[in-house]
């Protein structure tokens, strides 16, 4: 079907833009294969990487927000594999933001990574596999089609694996690595079905194509839609594909911060924004991604609360959060779901790269019931934890205040108010969780030397594993000792976005909704009964509720004073539906992984052995000569019937040679 | 013509030839070998445009030891002699010599499969390629019955080839016909049944589910080097057969066939995919993981649709190279650890990284990584299948990529990841010559996963057009 080629954004050389997408890629490759000789310089190097990345990434603002006749953005060709399949890369203002979190906020934790990774044996695999992680997200972001998105998504999903998996040694790693790779393939296989349908009616693959052509998609739209989203909400951690989340924490804490809350999870808002023009088009579809979008959000928040584990906290609230984007970008608020992905990079990163000071200052230790009273210990950790906290809640003046209400509130004027009022509730439950964790873990007495069992910890062998290649700094492990600068100047940066970007929001005529005027067609929207500083102060008086509860059940005098009895009556006493995460590995399990493994035995102990060959050997059996001639073989000699073959098939052919006719 | 005969009478010629070296000397034997295998490989690459022809029969049909190479040939005969080179430079087993004289058979005799032109010269090789396998699993195998169950299902197929050919010769007039599409009709009452008797050989050797079942015993009693070249290119002998025997020659009943063939491949795919989740010898997950790609490739053959059969031609060497990789991988780890079941390895990577990451490529490349030859082959190929109005068998299809992704990190994970086995015999990383072998087959899974256009030049309306003269 010959057809008028649609590319996005204005062609020509780019040098820049190949630099910033190889030059993490050169990282990886030279901290991969020269790890032994490069020692300890394999973290600086990989971090000059990164580090010049977002320089060239900066450099290119110029070039991705150009737009000429039409074209938004900078493109290059890279050359095509078949009719159809044309590979490239684009980065326009919705790849530009990507790139800068990508690389900048990953430069800053590839710093902190300096001091973290320490010591670990495989100091240099680790930077080898980030950078390799840093080239995968900007594959992914930079391509300018939808099958070099997906190569992009396989390799980052190949990157979480392999630094979930990271210090492999341990059984829980290994398995926690395993089932994220195998749900986010269930997201792959969804994306593959999308690259069908749209070949089959576009016969490309390429963005510009396909938005060019939303009519000729016709009926197989909406399943489209369907199998983008089955991608992003793998990848994402939307219900019901988001268990390896809280798992994927077996990884290194910088690979928290960066892969699994700043980045890669947020890979599936970059689709449904990417492919705006698809799911605008679709309401069934729209309907579908925000209302996934909503119960994650709410339900990773109730998950939030029932947490002992600092990181898993942490991966809770991030599945939380990215459920207001996706639920932002479902309504059909591209601006807000991509704003929240911004400012939760920053405050997110925070707050796990906060959390790691904190874990390598207590060896490894992640249970907040065994820290407490760590504020007059480690108060940089103290502040930035608290920093982190009041962004994520959304206090007014701080960050989050800005991108969620800007979702919220566009949930209520695209015609969600189911929508709008559960942002509500669980910005509510969001603020309970958060300051939960911030005043079990520093206020109070410090309850390392306790007994787990007095605290409820009923398996403490497994709370606080040790690590084999644990990063130990020779003190003893009940006294917590200063991180080095190293690890503190990421955070120290950090904090600046983390309370002040949500103000590039602020205002009808805002910074960001011109930065984005060109990328999104603004949306249809419905009269609101509430105006949007009624909504903000709704939102204010359910996150100050939700802190107070946290404060009268964690950080009032009586709380403090019987810490210990307490966190052990909330453990004894925790549901059982909050503790199995609400079931749902559970059901997968029932529901896919022990049928498969069924049929698996069924298959290859009776089908194969006693049926197939069962029938094979009757019918063998039942021909009398064949019987004699098999019989014979086996009492033959093995090497005598070598020749029977070879001779028989030269007499059959002997006969066609000299026969002379039939 | 020179090129040609090196490429199938050179590695005859010297695996006989390697009977009359010292039996003793490993090292002289492999040296030879090593350089037939070397100087057969770069006679592949000097492959393009090549053609020979010797008169043989004129009665009761003509046919003549025609060899030449198309577009599919060339690429299969490529990948036939870098296995080989890789498996013989890989090779350590006892009777070394004998081995590697049964390897250079091999190698000769599939390279007449794959350039044959002639259909009685293609059943003639057809049926020598047996003979080393038979011997390498009668001598070197772990069950003497293994070698004879292989011997009886494929000396079967064999014998339905040779009869088809020779009624294919006789209604036809010739079987000089390979390469050729478009030829007169053979009418309704030969074809299905010339057909049938290619199809049922096809199917065997490829296998596809239910004639399978000789194929998870074998892959796992061959010695590694020769498993790896079996499992790499003679299981590719039969799809090639769909290809350029069905489709070009027989485009009636080819098409008749189609939905039988559709629902072997789908079986065959999920019930491979499904098998392999829960068995135990490392060996077996990949046998069965193959049953599950063929199946694939057959679904896609049987779509009739160019870009399906573009990317069945990408995941032929995809699965060649990657299954390669996989074998010769898990030779080297029954060698140092003397086992090759899952629940008593475990912790290799700690001591051995190099063979971790390169079977960490191999596997990666099996369950479909974008960036690596499968995904490539993969995605075009159900691509291709879908646009050809498939809709279900593409649904179906990808099922197994999220089976293939739980098995074969299960078979990564427990043999190189947990915690490291105590009291292993040998702790050895990649030696240099393992390195040797396995390097070149990862990086072409790299390079053709970038570029896998460069494996598509055949022109397809030789057969798919061909075929798209019936309804």
């Amino acid at each position: 079907m010959p057809f008028a080629h649609h590319v996005m954004g204005v062609e020509g050389a780019y040098p820049l833009l190949y630099a910033v997408w190889l030059l993490p890629f050169a990282g990886a490759v030279a901290c991969w294969a020269f790890g032994p000789q490069l020692r300890r310089l394999a973290g600086p190097l990989a971090s000059a990487v990164i580090g010049a990345a977002f320089a060239g990434t900066l450099l290119m603002w110029g070039f991705a927000t150009q737009s000429v006749g039409g074209a938004l953005g900078a493109h290059v060709s890279l050359g095509a594999w078949t009719r159809g399949f044309d590979f490239g890369l684009l980065m326009d203002p919705l790849a530009l933001i990507w790139c800068i979190i990508i690389t900048g906020v990953g430069f800053l934790i590839h710093v902190y990574s300096i001091g973290y990774m320490d010591g670990d044996r495989a100091y240099a695999r680790f930077f080898a596999y980030m950078n390799f992680f840093v080239f995968a997200m900007l594959t992914l972001v930079l391509s300018d089609n939808v099958v070099g998105l997906l190569v992009g998504w396989g390799l980052v999903g190949l990157a979480s694996y392999l630094l979930i998996g990271f210090w492999f040694e341990r059984p829980s790693a290994v398995a926690a690595a395993r089932k994220a790779f195998v749900i986010n393939v269930v997201g792959d296989v969804g994306m593959m079905f999308a690259i069908f349908a749209i070949y089959a009616h576009v016969g490309s693959i390429g963005y510009g194509d396909i938005f060019a052509n939303v009519p000729a998609l016709g009926g197989a739209l909406f399943l489209i839609c369907v199998g983008l989203f089955i991608g992003a909400a793998a990848k994402s951690a939307q219900v019901p594909l988001h268990t390896w989340l809280p798992d994927a924490m077996e990884g290194p804490t910088p690979v928290s911060a960066l892969i699994h809350a700043a980045t890669m999870v947020t890979a599936g808002v970059y689709l449904v924004a990417r492919f705006w023009p698809l799911f605008s088009s679709s309401p069934d579809a729209q309907e579908l991604v925000a209302t996934i979008g909503g119960i994650t959000a709410l339900l990773g928040a109730i998950l939030g609360t029932a947490q002992w584990d600092i990181k898993r906290i942490l991966a809770y609230s991030t599945m939380s959060q990215i459920g207001y984007m996706i639920m932002g970008v479902g309504v059909g608020a591209y601006e807000g779901g991509v704003s929240h992905f911004f400012t939760h990079a920053f405050f997110k990163a925070q707050l796990f790269l906060g959390s790691g000071l904190i874990i390598h200052a207590l060896h490894n230790e992640q249970d907040i019931r065994r820290m407490g009273g760590l504020r007059a210990r480690m108060p940089f950790a103290f502040w930035a934890m608290t920093l982190g906290v009041l962004a994520i809640c959304g206090i007014p003046g701080f960050s989050a205040f800005f991108s969620k209400d800007a979702i919220i509130y566009g949930a209520l004027r695209h015609g969600h108010p189911w929508l709008f009022w559960t942002g509500i509730v669980t910005a509510g439950i969001t603020a309970y969780y958060m300051f939960r964790m911030l005043f079990v873990t520093f206020l109070g007495e410090y309850r390392g030397d306790v007994d787990p069992s007095d605290l409820g910890i009923r398996h403490p062998e497994l709370a606080g594993t040790p690590l084999p290649a644990a990063p130990s700094h020779g003190e003893s492990a009940e006294e917590p000792h200063a991180p080095a600068w190293i690890m503190e100047a990421p955070v120290a940066i950090l904090m600046v976005p983390s309370v002040f970007a949500g103000w590039l929001l602020f205002g009808e005529r805002s910074p960001w909704h011109a930065f984005f005027a060109q990328q999104f067609r603004p949306e249809a929207t419905v009269a609101t009964g509430i105006p949007e500083l009624a909504a903000s102060a709704i939102v204010l008086v359910m996150v100050l509720a939700g802190i107070g509860i946290a404060y009268y059940r964690y950080a009032s005098k009586p709380a403090l004073e019987n810490a210990t009895g307490r966190l052990q009556q909330e453990s004894v006493h925790m549901p059982a539906a909050l503790s199995a995460a609400f079931y749902f590995d559970t059901a997968l399990d029932i529901l896919f992984v022990k049928p498969a493994q069924g049929l698996g035995t069924v298959f290859g102990r009776w089908v194969d052995p006693k049926v197939i060959d069962g029938a094979v050997r009757e019918i063998v059996l039942s021909c009398r000569w064949l019987g004699h001639l098999f019989r014979s073989f086996e009492t033959g000699l093995v090497r005598a019937y070598a020749l029977i073959v070879v001779f028989g098939a030269a007499c059959f052919l002997a006969y066609y040679a000299f026969a002379r006719g039939l | 013509m020179m090129v040609l005969l090196a490429l199938v009478v050179l590695p005859i010629a010297a695996g006989f030839a390697l009977y009359a070296l010292p039996r003793a000397d490993r090292t002289l034997a492999k040296g030879i070998a090593t350089g037939v295998a070397a100087v057969t490989f770069l006679a592949g690459i000097a492959l393009r445009d090549q053609s020979m022809s010797v008169r043989w029969l004129a009665r009761p049909f003509t046919a003549a030891f025609h060899f030449a190479d198309d577009g599919i040939g060339f690429w299969i005969a490529l990948l036939l002699a870098l296995c080989t080179l890789c498996a013989v430079l890989a090779a350590n087993v006892p009777r070394l010599r004998d081995f590697l004289a049964l390897m250079l058979l091999l190698e000769g005799a599939m390279m007449g499969v794959f350039l044959a032109r002639d259909l009685l010269v293609f059943a003639l090789f057809w049926d020598l390629m047996l003979v080393p396998v038979f011997l390498g699993l009668l001598g070197w195998g772990e069950h003497p019955s293994t070698a004879w169950r292989y011997l009886i299902y494929n000396f079967a197929g064999g014998l339905t080839l040779l009869l088809s050919t020779a009624a294919f010769g006789v209604a036809f007039g010739s079987t000089d016909v390979i390469g050729r599409s478009g030829l007169a009709h053979l009418g309704y009452i030969w074809g299905p049944w010339i057909f049938a008797g290619f199809a049922f050989a096809f199917l065997v050797k490829t296998p596809i589910w239910p004639l399978h079942t000789w194929m998870p015993p074998t892959y796992s009693d061959t010695p590694p080097p020769m498993v790896a070249v079996v499992s790499a290119v003679q299981s590719k002998a039969g799809l090639y057969g769909f290809i350029v025997v069905g489709m070009a020659l027989l485009p009636e009943a080819m098409h008749a066939a189609t939905y039988v063939m559709l629902w072997l491949g789908l079986i065959s795919l999920l019930y491979g995919g499904f098998v392999a989740l829960v068995q135990t010898d490392a060996k077996r997950i990949v046998a069965y993981s193959s049953l599950s790609h063929l199946g694939l490739i057959l679904v896609a053959i049987f779509s009739f649709n160019a870009l399906a059969l573009r990317g069945a031609l990408i995941y032929v060497i995809a699965h060649g190279l990657f299954n390669a990789v996989l074998f010769l991988v898990l030779g080297f780890i029954e060698e140092r650890e003397e086992t090759r079941s899952l629940p008593r390895l475990g912790g290799l990577a700690r001591a051995n990284p190099k063979i971790a990451g390169a079977f960490a490529i191999g596997a990666l490349a099996a369950l479909g990584l974008p960036g690596l030859i499968g995904f490539a082959g993969e995605l075009i190929m159900l691509t291709g299948i879908f646009s050809a109005g498939y809709f279900w068998p593409a649904l179906i299809a990808l099922v197994p990529i999220v089976l293939a992704a739980a098995y074969m990190l299960r078979l990564f994970q427990d043999i190189m990841q947990g915690p490291e086995i105590p009291d292993v015999p040998i702790r050895r990383d990649l030696t240099l010559i393992e390195g040797l072998a396995v390097a070149p087959l990862v990086l072409a899974m790299v390079f053709f996963g970038v570029n896998p256009h460069a494996l598509t030049t055949f022109d397809t309306t030789l057969y798919v057009s061909a075929s798209e003269l019936a309804p």
